[in-house]
């Protein structure tokens, strides 16, 4: 048994191998503040936990993120979802998928795990109301059946938060 | 639960295509009836079918372009017509959006592997290492583009014979499959525009109404963004290698006859052997022809 969130997944390629090895030795030395790594053994599959910053809404509360690479990474972007229970934010929905353009169409190689975190949490940092997306349910019940976030034809709608 | 079984097989076949259900979050491309965005769909589809060929290159004679244009405009027919005087064979590339650096790299490596160009290749070597450092000096974290780096200059030493690791054209081909042949352009081409923004602002201004730092996150580094002509400027000059893009398009000239219009990208600067500064007129070895949203590899006579 597969966990639903995950996609269906190839191995990672020999490029997508060395350089998430290099991310995670970077991410040791200079890891990204309110960010921690539970390391396991799967390379392809990171869970890191956020700690919402200080003086936001979401000070003091603690999240998980769930970080897959595809077999063609960092060509193709990582799928980025929180693990239950997901914080109510105007752009993440209560399935933990997140409405970030550079989890979908502005990914670029260039990005990391780390640069990814730290714009999640800037997300984070920067609501000014604690409430899910107006869609919610709608988009919640369309993937119930576990669809990947990056199957989702995103609308970016605002980038006030 | 008939939604929902059609729902999974849905997802089974295609993957990458728009999802019905999301209407809300869907961009729909703009739809016009030009001919040539319809052909590129098709492009697209065909390519999603056959998953497992998607990186291949295939040669063909000019020809086979005016046999889809058949039932199109007779002014693209004519234009074909214009250009099968002066070229002999297309090669087609994938239509994913990154069809300009994919067009690029198997043509420069095509080219070295036939010219043999030893001059050639240390030359590029060398606008390459300054390429790395120009990224650096922009704070890009090495360890994002120095595996796609030091893979373009793997595959250079390949294609120079007399290396036992030597590849033949046949191993050019099936390697340009590997998605990986082509993914330095976009860093090689950011960091070009960003070292130079001053230079490239004006242009950069008139695509999009951001900084040429937001632009270049947006609409250079992202995969699949397609070219334009600041980001050809900016490859051509970071890599000092002239490349003319012959475009084909339903424009007519005032004059009345047809003519294809073609520009070519002269690199500037350094002490290159390619630049526009050199007494002879340069002919670009690499020659793209670009049709509304897509890049292929066009050969001369």
């Amino acid at each position: 048994m597969t966990s639903s969130s995950a996609p269906s997944r190839k191995a990672l390629s020999k490029i997508a191998c060395n350089r998430l090895q290099k991310e995670m030795v970077e991410w040791q030395v200079n890891p990204p503040a309110g960010f921690k790594h539970k390391v396991t053994d799967n390379l392809q599959r990171w869970v890191i936990e956020v700690s919402g910053a200080p003086g936001t809404l979401y000070a003091n509360e603690i999240y998980q993120l769930q970080v897959d690479f595809p077999e063609h990474y960092p060509m193709e972007a990582p799928q980025v979802i929180f693990l239950p229970p997901a914080p109510l934010h105007p752009h993440i929905y209560s399935n933990g998928h997140i409405c970030l353009d550079i989890l979908y169409d502005s990914w670029s190689p260039a990005m990391t795990v780390s640069s990814v975190c730290i714009s999640i949490l800037s997300m984070l940092s920067s609501s000014t109301v604690k409430q899910r997306p107006a869609d919610n349910d709608r988009y919640v019940k369309n993937c119930r059946n576990g669809r990947s976030p990056k199957e989702t034809r995103w609308w970016f709608h605002d980038d006030k938060v | 639960m008939q939604n929902h079984e059609a729902d999974g097989e849905l997802d089974s076949l295609t993957k990458s295509l728009p999802n019905p259900d999301f209407d809300d979050w869907a961009k729909f491309p703009d739809e016009d009836d030009d001919d040539i965005m319809h052909l590129n769909s098709s492009l697209h589809a065909e390519v999603e079918a056959e998953a497992d060929q998607s990186h291949k290159v295939p040669f063909e004679p000019l020809s086979s372009l005016a046999t889809e244009y058949q039932s199109g405009s007779t002014i693209l027919l004519e234009k074909i017509k214009v250009l099968s005087q002066q070229y002999v064979a297309i090669r087609r590339t994938r239509g994913d959006g990154n069809c300009f650096y994919r067009s690029f790299m198997f043509s420069y490596l095509e080219h070295i592997l036939e010219s043999q160009d030893q001059a050639e290749v240390d030359r590029i070597k060398a606008n390459v290492e300054q390429c790395r450092k120009t990224l650096q000096s922009l704070g890009y974290a090495e360890f994002t583009f120095e595996d796609f780096f030091a893979l373009f200059l793997e595959q250079l030493e390949t294609v120079l014979q007399g290396n036992e690791t030597s590849m033949s054209h046949d191993e050019l081909l099936s390697r340009s499959r590997d998605q990986s042949i082509s993914d330095y352009g976009e860093f090689v081409t950011s960091g070009e525009i960003r070292k130079r923004s001053e230079f490239f602002e004006p242009f950069v201004l008139g695509l999009t109404n951001g900084t040429v730092e937001q632009f270049c996150k947006s609409s250079v580094e992202p995969m699949g963004e397609e070219s334009d002509h600041v980001h050809i400027t900016a490859l051509s000059d970071a890599l000092g290698v002239p490349i003319r893009v012959v475009y084909l398009d339903r424009s007519s000239c005032d004059s009345g006859g047809v003519s294809v219009n073609h520009h070519d990208f002269v690199p500037v600067g350094g002490d290159n052997p390619n630049a526009s500064g050199s007494s002879e007129t340069v002919r670009p070895f690499i020659t793209l022809l670009y049709r509304p949203g897509h890049y292929d590899i066009l050969y001369p006579m």
